[in-house]
């Protein structure tokens, strides 16, 4: 086990799975922690100009998104004004079912509530806007080479996975190099990416719900929003927009692991894993086994892609957290066990529900500081 | 994804140079943005998306139960924009100043909205693309085919046109057909009225 030199030993503590208060890494010696030559990178404000020039470029994409939605859907919401609100209430529900489950499958810990946030502003806005352009763009493209019959049964199969899939990968990328520390491995681009879908499919639902009162000629139009919506949750909703973004996330994940100069497997497998979440939309717009049953085989399908990515992530974060967790703690002197135990919500309670109440807060903030500091040391590159 | 090997365990974020790293996917990932969004609507411009329609030409408009309906324009001389066209949902023609926008509906309920119903949800439709649109109380009108719908005046702040609506016969949908144009004339406008009775439906298989 590695452990920095002249780092001080702590007693154990009697629960065994509560740290004592861990010295700043600044203040640690020895090889582990390299401290960052911070006077070569520029910073304004206290964060590097990449994070900042993001951050300016995700606030006014979103805010353009936002108008291009207004513009195109303002003059329907006020003559449908009651379905819409109907679809905003389903939209809502979804938007915070879906924020809550997201943030809550990511292992160890939550993910960053800043860098969550912004992913789904993206997706509400910045995506979707930017989708509304872009496929009315290309889908006239296809009409107007390939004829409208051609169009209107491929343009979506042709348009959507590119224009959307790749439009959504920006937002991921700009909130990780805006948040570094929230997108540091494949664990996270997951979960980033699937927040970001998430907010695409609400608004994306939305706008279908709006459709659908057109759709009917403007008659029962609370029905037409019910029935469009129940279909988009129930139905598509398990592997539309989330599924496929996360498994795109995942791919940021593994070049911002790499410090974005991936090379080797990851080279290969960051491009892999994004042509995989547009091969995933495609397959769920293309014409092929239609009907209900058709589209339930292309839902489950793109969900077991996501579920499987999503394992493959969370086991080896887990494992390498776990790892770095046992390090941790025999440089406390906690036992591995209690060490470990760390790396799960409920090992965390458990070891909290064991110490007088008097000192629960204390000791979550230790329990907090150990497990930030092991996903610190989990989250490496050059491996 | 990556092995657990390698001690040089420094956190991604305080690397050195790891922010330097930074701007060649921040400048791809807004390159790409502006790409997709500007890129595809320059191209879309720039590639020509009008269709001649001969008079006679039969051009199905849509489908539902067990009806198709066509239109079959009486005139030479329009034209179908086909990059703002959708298969089997709207389509739009131009001849000179008039536009001609044909649109299926499918209704939902039960029972199924009747034509009066109907022509009021279009009137709600009208308005939410153009708030000065109002839609005038309906008359009968007989299309070539014999199937009965409904006609009438459509006005806006900057123009006024004719709207049409047929239902298919077991009302599964519905052809909505609104003639304008902001520079036609009336005289433009009854050149080409009879369009509005240009609609078959057709009995699917039974052609």
């Amino acid at each position: 086990m590695s452990q920095a030199p002249n780092e001080p030993r702590l007693p154990d503590t009697t629960a065994g799975a509560v740290p004592a208060q861990r010295p700043s890494h600044a203040d640690a010696p020895g090889p582990r922690r390299v401290p960052t030559p911070r006077g070569e990178e520029r910073t304004v404000l206290g964060y590097h100009l990449p994070a900042l020039v993001s951050m300016l470029l995700i606030g006014p994409a979103c805010l353009l998104g936002l108008i291009a939605l207004t513009l195109r859907f303002a003059g329907a919401v006020r003559i449908f004004f009651g379905e819409a609100a109907l679809g905003l209430v389903f939209s809502t529900a979804t938007l915070l079912l879906g924020f809550w489950l997201f943030r809550r499958i990511r292992p160890v810990r939550a993910p960053s509530l800043p860098a969550s946030l912004v992913a789904v502003a993206w997706g509400l806005t910045a995506a979707t806007g930017g989708a509304l352009l872009a496929n009315g763009s290309l889908n006239g493209i296809w009409s107007k080479t390939m004829g409208l019959e051609f169009a209107g049964v491929w343009g979506a199969a042709l348009t959507a996975p590119v224009n959307e899939e790749l439009l959504k990968l920006v937002g991921i990328v700009l909130v990780a190099i805006a948040f570094p520390r929230a997108v540091r491995g494949p664990v996270d681009g997951f979960v980033i990416g699937a927040l970001v879908g998430l907010g695409f499919e609400v608004t994306e639902n939305l706008i279908y719900a709006i459709n659908a009162v057109f759709q009917a000629g403007g008659v029962n139009g609370a029905e037409a929003v019910a029935q469009t919506t129940v279909v988009r949750l129930l139905l598509t909703g398990p592997g539309s927009h989330w599924a496929m973004s996360a498994v795109a996330g995942t791919a940021v994940g593994l070049v911002a692991a790499a410090g974005w100069r991936p090379s080797g497997r990851r080279a290969l497998g960051a491009p892999a894993l994004v042509l995989t979440a547009m091969a995933m939309h495609w397959l769920f717009d293309a014409p092929l086994l239609d009907g209900s049953g058709g589209v339930a085989v292309k839902v489950l399908f793109n969900f077991a892609i996501a579920m499987i990515v999503y394992f493959v992530a969370r086991d080896v974060h887990r494992r390498r957290v776990r790892r770095a967790l046992a390090e941790e703690g025999e440089e406390l002197g906690i036992r591995r066990s209690a060490a470990i135990a760390l790396a799960r919500r409920n090992g965390r309670r458990k070891a909290l529900r064991s110490v007088a109440e008097a000192e629960r807060a204390q000791v979550g903030e230790r329990q907090e500081r150990m497990v930030e500091a092991a996903e610190d040391r989990a989250f490496t590159h050059g491996d | 994804m990556s092995d657990e090997r390698g001690a040089m365990a420094q956190p991604i974020d305080t690397a050195p140079g790891t922010a330097r790293n930074h701007w060649i996917p921040l400048g791809l990932a807004a390159a790409m943005a502006v790409l997709l969004v500007v890129g595809w609507s320059l191209l879309n411009a720039l590639v020509p998306g009008s269709e001649r329609v001969r008079a006679g030409d039969e051009i199905v408009i849509g489908e539902g139960g067990g009806y198709r309906a066509s239109l079959t324009l009486p005139q030479d001389g329009w034209t179908l924009d086909v990059g703002s066209s959708r298969l089997g949902e709207s389509y739009r023609f131009h001849r000179g100043t008039v536009d001609l926008t044909v649109i299926t509906v499918t209704p939902v309920g039960d029972p199924l909205p009747d034509a009066k119903r109907l022509w009021e949800g279009m009137g709600d439709l009208a308005r939410a693309g153009d708030p000065t649109s109002r839609l005038g109380e309906p008359a009968v009108i007989t299309a070539e085919d014999g199937s009965e719908g409904l006609t009438g005046v459509l006005r806006s702040r900057t123009e006024e046109g004719a709207a049409t609506l047929y239902t298919s016969p077991d009302g599964v949908f519905a052809v909505e057909m609104t003639l304008g144009g902001e520079d036609a004339t009336p005289a433009d406008l009854e050149a080409v009225a009879d369009v509005a009775r240009a609609i078959t439906f057709t009995e699917e298989g039974g052609r």
